[in-house]
């Protein structure tokens, strides 16, 4: 489990450009050992943020640290401890599996002995013991999503990092992911940077995450923090004028965004559910649906971005 | 599928890294290629050349009289390394051109370069493998021809007037095998397809041989030689090896300066496009 003492990774003041494109503007945070949901929309930094980490790019201004040493410095010592599970496809054309997470594992420094050992059970880790020696070409998504898992693990590093993990799974598969890197981060102790678009995966992972937003961190702490009940959140629907009754409610100082079950309310201290019955009654419309909910990582991403009010 | 609960420890046993640290690409990208049956067989015809020169070699120095005919000095080893510089392009095309085309299509290139190495570690280790298999069929059997010679007719090639020919099988051998071996990974890296960076280079490798050969025939332009890389390559070897080439008749220098500065740009495409796969994938 993690101890969220030292942070392995800490970025002050960084900024990286792609030419004349700004990518992260003068960004500053942490990422502490336990899982760590990187959120964003596209565009907003994460990528680059990774391949920063990872060496790939030079910051035009700021300071980068990764267990204590320069990643532009010192890249090869830095990349040996993290394991980088990329977004897209990535293996190596005509190897099987057990090959090429045995491949993948001296390239990262292992003896080959050793990468050929740990492939196995990396390999059989992530379930895929029975078709390790199948063609990876051959693979279902859902395989290959789990090849990629293995080759960023096979050599045990100090920080994953993983790029969309579910992407194209289906939801049997997303599940499984998931059940996996919630297993690497708590069981195995591992610390891992979970880089997503989807807010449930994280929620589900995660105990810290940082929102990004053009560049910039938009927002960060521990995801109970950020998702708690500070606010009163109701799922509603109206039947009749709504709109007067959440006009009414904005008055009042609530917020509200469409949810995928009516309309999704943010209530101020002090306001609860009688408020919208009362405001509802004044404007002669019928709440016909009311259930209490928890403000979700969807809620202060979209708060972050500046999305959640609608007038 | 379960997760096996004892199916992962964890490692601490992390020693150096490797000073020779492209190695490992370089064995499993030989090791992917030599597997397939197909490629073996490419093999067959250098081999049967060499032994075709061996025999050769044994009948010229049993029967001097035929050595009016065949030569049986610098000039022989020109020839056969002319002819095993072919198949060294054909090895290329069929052996290479898919080393980096392959990694852009299937995002392996980012699993090397997220891995500790350098980008030149990356390109060292893919560039081995075309030299690998280059030098295998120039210098290798280049070489055991000298020492076949040699021993055949020790006081014939074993004079102090001959002992230029083991530096010039050498020099040829690596310098046909590293210009070669650059242009087919450049091209390489410069598509996602093997076909279309095998089908380039072949384009190249002959294209402009027959564009020079128009040149030279129709317009007597005997600078069209710097045009083509297969002359350019063929060029230095009559100058390493002395043979009368009529139609390559120019300076050496020329053709060497052309090769070089073709291995310098097809070192700056290398660099460009690996480092191009870091920001933009």
């Amino acid at each position: 489990m993690s101890d969220n003492g030292e942070p392995l990774v800490t970025f002050e003041d960084l900024a990286v450009s792609y030419g004349l494109v700004q990518a992260l503007s003068g960004v500053s945070g942490a990422f502490r050992s336990g899982p760590t949901g990187l959120l964003g929309p596209n565009g907003a930094g994460k990528t680059t943020l990774l391949k920063t980490l990872l060496g790939f790019l030079t910051p035009d201004r700021g300071k980068l640290s990764a267990f204590g040493l320069d990643p532009v410095r010192q890249p090869l010592e830095v990349r040996r401890r993290l394991g980088y599970m990329p977004e897209q496809d990535c293996h190596v054309a005509g190897m099987t599996a057990a090959a090429f997470v045995a491949f993948a594992g001296e390239l990262s420094g292992l003896p080959r002995d050793e990468a050929i050992s740990r492939a196995h059970e990396v390999l059989y880790y992530v379930g895929l013991g029975e078709a390790r020696y199948r063609n990876v070409e051959t693979y279902s998504t859902g395989m290959k999503q789990r090849v990629k898992l293995a080759q960023a693990l096979v050599h045990d590093p100090d920080l994953l990092l993983l790029d969309e993990p579910t992407n194209g799974l289906d939801p049997e598969g997303r599940e499984e992911m998931l059940t996996l890197v919630h297993d690497i981060a708590t069981k195995r102790g591992m610390s891992l940077i979970l880089c997503s678009h989807l807010l449930r995966d994280v929620e589900r992972v995660c105990e810290n995450v940082i929102v990004f937003n053009q560049g910039k961190v938009a927002k960060a702490g521990k995801v109970r923090e950020l998702t708690g009940t500070r606010r009163q959140v109701f799922d509603v629907r109206f039947k009749g004028d709504g709109a007067a009754v959440l006009t009414d409610l904005k008055d009042l100082g609530a917020d509200w965004r469409e949810g995928e079950d009516g309309v999704r309310l943010f209530l101020p201290e002090g306001h609860g559910p009688e408020t919208i019955f009362r405001l509802a009654r004044e404007c002669g419309v019928q709440v016909r649906h009311l259930r209490p909910g928890a403000e979700t990582l969807e809620d202060v991403f979209l708060r972050a971005l500046g999305h959640e009010i609608q007038s | 599928m379960p997760i096996y609960d004892q199916g992962y420890r964890r490692y601490e046993a992390r020693g150096p890294l490797h000073r020779i640290r492209f190695w490992p690409i370089t064995r499993e990208a030989l090791r992917l290629i030599l597997a397939r049956r197909a490629f073996l067989g490419l093999l067959a015809p250098p081999l049967g050349v060499f032994l075709f020169y061996v025999g050769r070699a044994y009948v010229v120095t049993r029967f001097p009289e035929v050595g009016r005919v065949l030569p049986s000095d610098g000039r022989m080893f020109g020839e056969f390394l002319d002819i095993q510089v072919f198949f060294a392009v054909l090895l290329s095309i069929f052996g290479a051109s898919g080393l980096v085309a392959n990694d852009l299509r299937t995002g392996a290139i980012l699993v090397y370069l997220s891995r500790p190495l350098t980008r030149r570690d990356y390109v060292l280790g893919k560039l081995g493998v075309p030299i690998a298999l280059n030098l295998a069929v120039t210098l290798v059997p280049g070489l055991l021809l000298y020492g076949a010679c040699l021993a055949l007719a020790p006081e014939q090639f074993a004079k102090w007037e001959l002992w230029w020919i083991g530096p010039a099988v050498v020099a040829h051998s690596i310098a046909a095998s590293l210009v070669v071996s650059l242009v087919v990974l450049a091209l390489s890296s410069l598509s996602r397809s093997a076909r279309v960076a095998g089908l380039a280079f072949a384009g190249i490798y002959l294209g402009l041989d027959m564009v020079r050969a128009i040149l030279q025939h129709g317009f007597n332009l005997k600078a069209a030689v710097l045009l083509s890389l297969q002359a350019d390559l063929q060029a230095l070897g009559v100058a390493l090896f002395g043979v009368v080439d009529r139609q390559l008749d120019i300076f050496w220098g020329w053709p060497l300066l052309v090769l070089a500065v073709v291995a310098l740009g097809c070192l700056a495409v290398l660099r460009s496009r690996v480092r191009a796969v870091e920001i933009v994938t």
